[in-house]
């Protein structure tokens, strides 16, 4: 394996440069799935049958916490790869940790949402406008849900393995997972919540 | 200290905390319902902007012109769905 050191660690090899190159592909293509959840629920958002609407079940302050929480962990993530680049690991893991205890903080503010929703009957079945809207809130809660599970791994392989080109390579790919998810967040934010309270 | 938190970075959160702001006056703020969509439409966007070109480094590295082929390439697709179904679902055409 070539490593070319004039290159940050996590493109250092041909595998690795492709590794992120695959990777944007496969945000291009879930662009597109959410961009699918979004079209059912532009298409849905007024079929409230008997159901409550947008505006009679969202709160702003959960809504606003959680856009704060995956901001700032949008952040340090971001610092995160940064430290790495200037082969700081032990900020690295600090920043890497941060991100991923707001991470899990984000996932107890939405349970905490999907339970408030439960008890005021807006639940799966409710109505079209219900269902389409736990199914984007859950597609996305799902998604930060599995980022977790991968970043715990990813920071343990870390803490054993230090900074190879292999893990800053996997790093690196997960930042940019997580940002990807804090961009949908803002689209969810601004266009399923705002627009909705509005 | 200094150098983990590299200006550019913190900036963009600054900015990006401030985007979000902007996009909160819709709830608190009287105004029209096209007024607010406006705002809410810049900001999302603006703010996407943001994350992928300061936090995601969209735009270094060698796979830069496919890179950003294959972004264009999604939001394209993702606007035609969404504008497309509103347009022959909910506003109706002629």
């Amino acid at each position: 394996m070539k490593i070319d050191s004039t290159q940050p660690l996590e493109y250092s090899t041909e595998q690795n440069r492709l590794n992120i190159l695959g990777f944007w592909i496969f945000l291009g293509a879930e662009i597109m799935l959410f961009a699918t959840l979004f079209t059912s629920y532009f298409v849905y958002e007024n079929r409230t049958g008997s159901g409550p609407g947008g505006a009679d079940i969202f709160e702003i302050t959960p809504v606003l916490i959680e856009t704060i929480l995956l901001l700032t962990s949008s952040f340090t993530i971001g610092l995160a790869i940064h430290a790495m680049r200037i082969q700081r690991t032990k900020a690295m893991l600090g920043f890497f940790a941060i991100t991923l205890v707001l991470g899990a903080a984000f996932l107890g503010v939405e349970i905490y949402e999907f339970i408030h929703y439960y008890h005021v009957g807006a639940t799966l079945q409710t109505s079209a406008f219900t269902g389409i809207l736990l199914t984007t809130l859950g597609t996305h809660g799902a998604h930060v849900m599995f980022g977790l599970f991968w970043g715990i791994f990813i920071f343990i392989q870390i803490k054993k393995q230090g900074l190879t080109p292999q893990t800053a390579n996997k790093s690196f790919i997960f930042s940019l997972y997580w940002h990807f998810l804090d961009v949908m967040w803002i689209f969810i934010f601004s266009f399923i919540y705002l627009k909705g309270m509005m | 200290m200094r150098e983990l938190f590299p200006m550019k970075q913190v900036n963009g959160f600054i900015f990006s905390l401030l985007l979000t702001v902007v996009a909160l006056s819709v709830y608190f703020l009287e105004m029209s319902f096209q007024a607010g969509l406006t705002i809410l439409t810049v900001t999302a966007f603006v703010q996407a902007g943001v994350q992928l070109i300061i936090f995601m480094h969209a735009g270094e590295g060698e796979d830069k012109k496919t890179i950003y082929a294959s972004l264009y390439y999604g939001i394209f697709l993702a606007l035609v769905t969404v504008f497309g179904s509103l347009l022959a679902m909910v506003w109706g055409y002629l």
